[in-house]
């Protein structure tokens, strides 16, 4: 299986902003520096994460990218947003993807469908404040 | 996370020959006329899974395949892994990955791939087959 690389340094960038914002908005070439991701990709990932609101912009002097709700913005939300979906499979969620004559005979559809309940009860079940949470804990700092 | 076309053919191409094969040695040209797939791309998948050992080939007038063990003892994941190029979410070489990524590997895509073997190892062909036929099943009573 395939994970693109967007949301990787997706949830690095939202974790690191999570552990080091203090609330305050972030700069890019802050995250950049802090994860080692190139600036020019997270103003790519970054530009998709506010408009489908999961990250705020603060303009002017102090300004930069907001990441008000960790709590509320699981792992699975960050991966639909970047790719669309989180199945494995495209006719697993939407059957007319499926361009085969076969598709409402297809012998192995139930096992994609399986298998995307799998990837999103694990996904969804994980948001950035716990990982943030861990990850402190893990480092034994607070 | 995406699955390559290589491994959905090649389980549907399985599933198929298992639910065909009844002694006689079935061709490739005839799962590819049932299932709607390439013949030619179907020779490849199954040059993998014979190497892996999921089918017996037949060379000669009478050419075909049948699957060396029962439906109920192949695993999805047998069939996946000699097609697909991983079957790991984890990226590349874990020397020098920052503590961050490594954390992430560790807690979020490791834990997705545990929970995706889990799912291949304990679904088997004859699951899949007779949930196909039940599937089928349910069909016809809806309509009486």
């Amino acid at each position: 299986m395939k994970l693109s690389t967007k949301s990787r340094y997706a949830l690095e960038a939202l974790l690191y902003m999570a552990l080091y914002s203090g609330g305050r908005p972030m700069r890019i070439a802050e995250i950049a520096a802090g994860t080692g991701i190139s600036e020019g990709y997270l103003e790519q990932i970054f530009f998709r994460l506010r408009k489908a609101g999961l990250l705020s912009a603060v303009r002017g002097k102090g300004g930069g990218f907001l990441f008000s709700s960790p709590e509320k913005t699981s792992v699975g939300s960050l991966v639909r947003t970047l790719e669309g979906t989180l199945v494995p499979v495209a006719c697993a969620e939407d059957l007319s993807a499926c361009k085969s004559p076969m598709r409402d005979r297809c012998v192995s559809r139930a096992l994609w469908v399986r298998l995307s309940h799998e990837i999103g009860g694990v996904l969804d079940g994980i948001t950035l404040a716990s990982l943030a949470e861990a990850f402190r804990a893990k480092e034994g700092t607070s | 996370m995406k699955i390559s076309t290589r491994g959905r053919y090649g389980l549907r191409a399985m599933i198929d020959l298992c639910m065909h094969a009844q002694g006689e040695y079935i061709s490739l040209r005839s799962i590819a006329k049932r299932q709607y797939l390439s013949s030619g791309y179907l020779e490849g998948i199954f040059a993998a899974l014979k190497k892996a050992g999921l089918v017996h080939g037949s060379a000669g007038s009478c050419g075909g395949y049948l699957p060396a063990l029962p439906a109920d003892q192949i695993t999805i994941r047998m069939i996946l892994e000699p097609l697909e190029s991983s079957m790991s979410l984890l990226d590349g070489p874990e020397n020098g990955a920052s503590s961050l990524r490594s954390f992430l590997n560790r807690e979020v895509w490791s834990k997705v791939d545990r929970a995706v073997a889990c799912l291949l190892d304990a679904t088997t062909v004859a699951d899949l087959m007779r949930e196909f036929e039940n599937r089928d099943h349910a069909v016809d009573s809806s309509s009486l």
